[in-house]
């Protein structure tokens, strides 16, 4: 069967490498006896351990989680082969959990789709961290549907080794809502992240960035679209890219406003470091704007690391190497630095380390 | 000159002024002291045609015509000039384009010659040395990274360029050492002291009135004055405070 | 084949009133000559051979001509037009008179009269009309006027050649300097290098050839003037400025169209080179017709412009004013492979009523140690669409690259759209890329402050707005910064209700 994907020839996938999914789509998966140890954070709440797309239930730990069946509708050339078996959480009016909900996904070759439906009532809020490791192509799909004045933190670590993880986050926050997503790409796996979020009433929030490293050759990609259709939404986009070797960092970051939703404040904040002459990075600050009573700026940025810094930090006896993985760890800080948990937050940093420290 | 009879007036659905009446005549300077939110903007904004400033019931003549029929930028061709209590930056146009073109306006609606471009930065210059502006200043664009102080003197200098018969002062002393308020001060007097001009200053306290002299004093509350008298009742006020006197 | 051209308009009164907003929509009455309707391989061969051009000429726009058969008309613009019939419209209209002009005297009065009425000065004498009121020094412009499909007029041509500058319509200078123009003609904007750029290289019928010799500065401004006065035809110019090691030319370009109630089409190919030393300064102030309040007519501007710094410390800067058309799709770009060179985009783009733009750069940095600098000013109101999109690009070979992009938008009303859509594309990590851009409107408080001081509103209005686009006013030469204030002026009349 042949797989129906975008090619660079259309404009929302310029930047992407697509080609090595259909050999990966072929594949079968190892399987074989899985490690979780060191995947989880230790939040003890509910988990869900998913291996090769297939739920794990003697490792999981649901709590307020539903797994099986889920239905979604996504017209997203990736987010729509997400189908059947997922998981879903369902929080009834002012409800939460008490810890962090975790979900790790393990990957032993092939592809797995999984769907996944995020629905808050009024005033409820949930915390998820999600964790991807192994190989293959892991692809997910998560709509999320946010009632007022409820709160979601999303947070996901992209660590497989090797293959691609393709997420796609499809939001609609309602009326006072916050939908918070960070990601963190530090792996050795390609990567396409896709997030559409509608501000679909007034006074919502919605902020989605994270960091994207890429060595090798690497590709990682994120394409994040913000639309506000109601007033007095605000929405961040924080964004850092870093590529070396002959690595490619791409982000197309884009802030719709609707005609009516006055009063929005949109912002977004691009940067790029290249760590190497022969790696690329990419940047599209997009803006597109129908309403005239709106603050909407964007920033974008890229260059190499402050060869002052690197002095400066040489002359206080810092080696190359760590002067160069402490300043692109506070260069890729900014964006990390917006995730709320410390335990999720310190995870996050310490993947960021892992993958600096790596550099050779 | 200005002929103010049982004005009410509301913003934002609110009525602010209700049933103030005042005379100012030539020759005149009037002060209205009042506590925050007494309406003292909201008569500024009213009488300079701000839009949301609806008025629902009174009268305002300026030289016998009826000042509440005109635009705003009629009023001010009219002589009306309203000083500032927050300066407005306009980015990219500087103070020489922004003042030669609403002067000319003015010179045109009243059927007199425009000033040429040599004539009009001659009177900016002069206009600004005598405030202690620095000439150079004017290049800059309307307000644009001014500091409070420099806004204010600036608005004095627009005060001096335009030539108004009846300058309205709105909070012009807010934010100002006292080197900047004895600079305005002196600007008032030298400006706007004439017997065919008057001032109607608007403020929260008595210390711009150590350097402007009026001959009247209003204490504004609940949107109409109730008192009037001379400048010993500022300094009344200034000792018992605004409970006291306007109860 | 001969017609008189009809004013193309039924409604003379309707004109009348429209024609208080957009003073230039006025047509002339002129015996025309046209090629036959429609667009085929006999079509070129008929234009070729009206320009009397060698047989290289013709090769080149037959293969242009069949490329652009097999290729589509690009839709990824966030433009919204209908098709286009190509083979409904005119592709050569001159007004008949003699193919050269002993001189000016012999113009036909009617197209001389048509030129004093837009203020051009095609008389040596004169400067630019508008200019004399706004107290400036008379300078000298030379002036290539092309009216419809063919140049009818070039001036101070023998005070340019004694410094050595070939001022020529582009016909001209190919049958006179054929082989410079061989030399760089589809050097910078290859024929095919996208669908309107094959269509101008198969059909172009005029424009304007510019050479400066090594260590020359051009004496004077040169300008071309553009008008398209025929109904239903389209104007496909085509110009070619070379800048010599060291020289410096400054050139201003401006059009004006008919009102008509049909969309026409513009379809022109600006090149640039410029080589070690160079300097380019080109200026636009693009006022074609934009059409009638509900978008009927105007003209779909569809332009490829495009400079070469070929050589170490060559400079080129765009600068544009755009208030006219009712598409405009147009990105002046630089290829900048010299070391050291400099790129510029200036930019202000005004849409009103139905109009669209879609306008921006490209920036293409080869050269180690090139620099580029892009301001954009994009003011929408009405019911318009205005659109920056542009592209900052730096190869691996390119040390030491410096790029600053601002893209400032200002919306009046809450019916119009601002877009801005940047890529930035870099695979060279010396280089310093800064992005920024800001949407804002022209608040209640700056309005009511500016009235205050004696302003009527639409005043207040166009000194705020010149005050947005200042950086980029500065920029023009100051006879077209004049003219360009107040067109910003007429451009926004009646937007802020």
């Amino acid at each position: 069967m042949s797989l129906p994907l975008p090619s660079p020839r259309d404009e929302a996938w310029r930047w992407s490498d697509l080609s090595g999914l259909p050999a990966l789509a072929e594949a079968r998966p190892r399987g074989g006896v899985i490690d979780t140890s060191g995947l989880w954070l230790g939040c003890g709440g509910p988990r869900l351990l998913f291996v090769d797309g297939v739920l794990d239930e003697a490792l999981s730990e649901p709590g307020p989680l539903g797994a099986g069946a889920v239905e979604v509708d996504s017209d997203h050339p990736l987010g729509r082969l997400a189908r059947g078996a997922g998981w879903t959480l369902d929080l009834g009016k002012g409800h939460s959990p008490d810890a962090t909900i975790e979900i790790v996904h393990v990957a032993t070759g092939g592809a797995s789709h999984v769907p996944a439906r995020i629905t808050l009532a009024s005033e409820a809020q949930a915390s998820i961290v999600e964790t991807f490791v192994g190989d293959g192509w892991a692809n997910r799909l998560t709509q999320v549907d946010l009632g007022d004045g409820a709160r979601l933190m999303h947070a996901a670590r992209l660590r497989q080794a090797s293959g691609f993880t393709s997420l796609r986050i499809e939001g609609q926050v309602g009326t006072g809502a916050s939908l918070v997503s960070t990601i963190l790409a530090a792996g050795g796996a390609g990567t396409r992240i896709d997030a559409a979020v509608k501000l679909a009433a007034p006074g919502a929030f919605a902020e989605v960035g994270g960091a994207l490293l890429a060595r090798g050759g690497q590709r990682h990609d994120a394409a994040v679209t913000l639309r506000h259709e109601a007033p007095e939404g605000m929405s961040r986009q924080t964004w850092r890219a870093v590529a070396d070797d002959h690595a490619t960092a791409s982000l197309a970051a884009r802030v719709e406003v609707a005609r009516h939703a006055q009063q929005t404040d949109g912002e977004q904040s691009l940067r790029g470091l290249l760590l190497r002459r022969t790696a690329t990075v990419n940047l599209k600050p997009e803006l597109e704007i129908f309403a005239d009573d709106v603050k909407c700026a964007h920033g974008a940025t890229v260059g190499e690391l402050d060869r002052n810094a690197l002095f400066y930090l040489a002359s206080r006896g810092l080696p190359p190497l760590e002067a160069q993985a402490l300043l692109t760890r506070a260069f890729v800080a900014d964006a990390l630095g917006r995730i709320g948990e410390a335990a999720v937050r310190e995870a996050f940093e310490a993947d960021a380390d892992a993958w600096l420290g790596a550099n050779p | 000159m200005l002929q103010i009879t049982d004005l009410h007036a509301e913003t934002a659905g609110k009525t602010i002024l209700q049933g103030l009446s005042l005379q100012i005549n030539a020759g005149e300077v009037h002060a209205i002291m009042g506590p925050n939110g007494a309406g003292k903007s909201t008569l500024a904004y009213t009488l300079g045609g701000r839009p949301g400033y609806e008025v629902t019931a009174g009268s305002a003549t300026f030289d016998g015509a009826d000042l509440l029929a005109l635009e705003p930028h009629e009023r001010a061709a009219a002589g009306l000039f309203l000083g500032f209590q927050y300066p407005v930056e306009i980015p990219g146009v500087s103070n020489l384009q922004f003042l030669r073109t609403a002067l000319n306006a003015q010179k045109r609606a009243r059927g007199e010659a425009e000033l040429s471009g040599g004539e009009f930065i001659k009177l900016a210059r002069a206009q600004a040395n005598a405030l202690g502006l620095d000439p150079e200043m004017l290049k800059r664009p309307v307000n644009v990274g001014f500091s409070g102080g420099e806004k204010k003197r600036a608005e004095m200098v627009q005060m001096g360029i335009l030539a108004p018969k009846l300058a309205i002062l709105d909070e012009t002393d807010s934010g100002l050492d006292i080197d900047a308020l004895r600079v305005v001060g002196q600007g008032i007097n030298t400006i706007m002291r004439a017997p065919d001009k008057a001032v109607l200053l608007i403020t929260h306290y008595q210390r711009l009135l150590d350097y402007v002299r009026p001959d009247f004093v209003h204490v504004l509350a609940g949107g109409r004055i109730v008192r009037s008298g001379g400048p010993e009742l500022a300094l009344e006020l200034e000792r018992e405070g605004y409970a006291e006197v306007a109860a | 084949m001969t017609t008189t051209v009809d004013t193309g308009v039924k409604n003379r009164e309707a004109l009348d009133a429209a024609n208080k907003k957009y003073e230039w929509g006025f047509s002339t009455e002129l015996e025309t000559e046209f090629a036959p309707k429609g667009l085929s391989e006999a079509t070129v061969r008929f234009i070729s051979a009206k320009k009397e051009e060698p047989e290289w000429m013709l090769e080149w726009r037959l293969k242009a001509y069949r490329r652009w058969l097999e290729m589509e008309s690009p839709d990824w613009a966030k433009l919204d037009i209908a098709p286009i019939d190509y083979q409904d419209a005119f592709y050569y209209a001159a007004p008949k008179a003699k193919p050269t002009l002993a001189s000016l005297d012999e113009l036909d009065p009617e197209i001389r009269r048509t030129y004093e009425k837009l203020g051009i000065p095609i008389e040596e004498q004169k400067v630019l009309a508008g200019v004399e009121g706004a107290g400036l020094p008379a300078r000298k412009i030379a002036v290539d006027a092309v009216f419809d499909s063919v140049s009818v007029a070039t001036t101070f041509r023998a005070e340019l050649e004694r410094a050595g500058v070939i001022f020529r319509s582009i016909s001209e200078a190919v049958r006179e300097f054929p082989d410079l123009v061989r030399k760089w003609l589809g050097k910078v904007v290859p024929a095919h290098d996208n669908y309107f750029a094959a269509l101008n290289a198969a059909v172009f019928s005029d424009g304007t050839f510019v050479y400066v010799p090594e260590g020359v500065r051009c004496p004077m401004e040169l300008s071309t003037y553009f008008r398209i006065n025929a109904a239903n035809t389209g104007q496909f110019e085509r110009t070619l400025i070379v800048a010599d090691k060291g020289a410096y030319v400054s050139y201003l370009e401006g059009c004006t169209a008919p009102q008509r109630d049909e969309n026409q089409l513009h379809a022109a190919v600006v090149e640039l080179v410029a080589l070690d030393d160079a300097e380019i300064k080109y200026s636009t102030v693009q006022n074609w017709y934009p059409g009638d309040e509900q978008g009927l007519g105007g003209i779909y501007n569809f332009v490829t412009k495009r400079a070469l710094c070929q050589g170490a410390r060559s400079k080129v800067s765009w600068t544009q004013v755009e208030t006219g058309s009712a598409v405009t799709w147009k990105y002046p770009s630089c290829v900048l492979n010299g070391e050291d060179s400099v790129g510029e985009f200036y930019s202000v783009a005004v849409t009103n009523n139905r109009q669209q733009a879609d306008t921006g750069t490209k920036m293409i940095h080869n050269g180690r140690g090139s620099r580029s600098t892009i301001v954009s000013k994009g003011i929408s109101a009405g019911r318009s669409d205005n659109t920056y999109r542009g592209l900052v690009r730096v190869g691996p070979n390119a040390e030491n690259v410096r790029n600053f992009t601002q893209c400032d938008s200002l919306l009046l009303g809450d019916q119009c759209g601002a877009h801005t859509v940047p890529y930035i594309e870099v695979r060279n990590p010396t280089a310093t890329i800064e992005h920024e851009a800001t949407t804002s409107k022209i608040s209640d408080d700056q309005l009511f402050y500016a009235q205050q001081r004696g302003l009527d509103r639409e005043s207040a209005v166009a000194l705020i707005v010149n005050g947005f686009a200042k950086e980029v006013l500065q920029q023009l030469p100051m006879e077209f910064a004049v003219e360009a204030q107040k067109l910003l002026g007429i451009s926004l009349e009646g937007s802020v209700g």
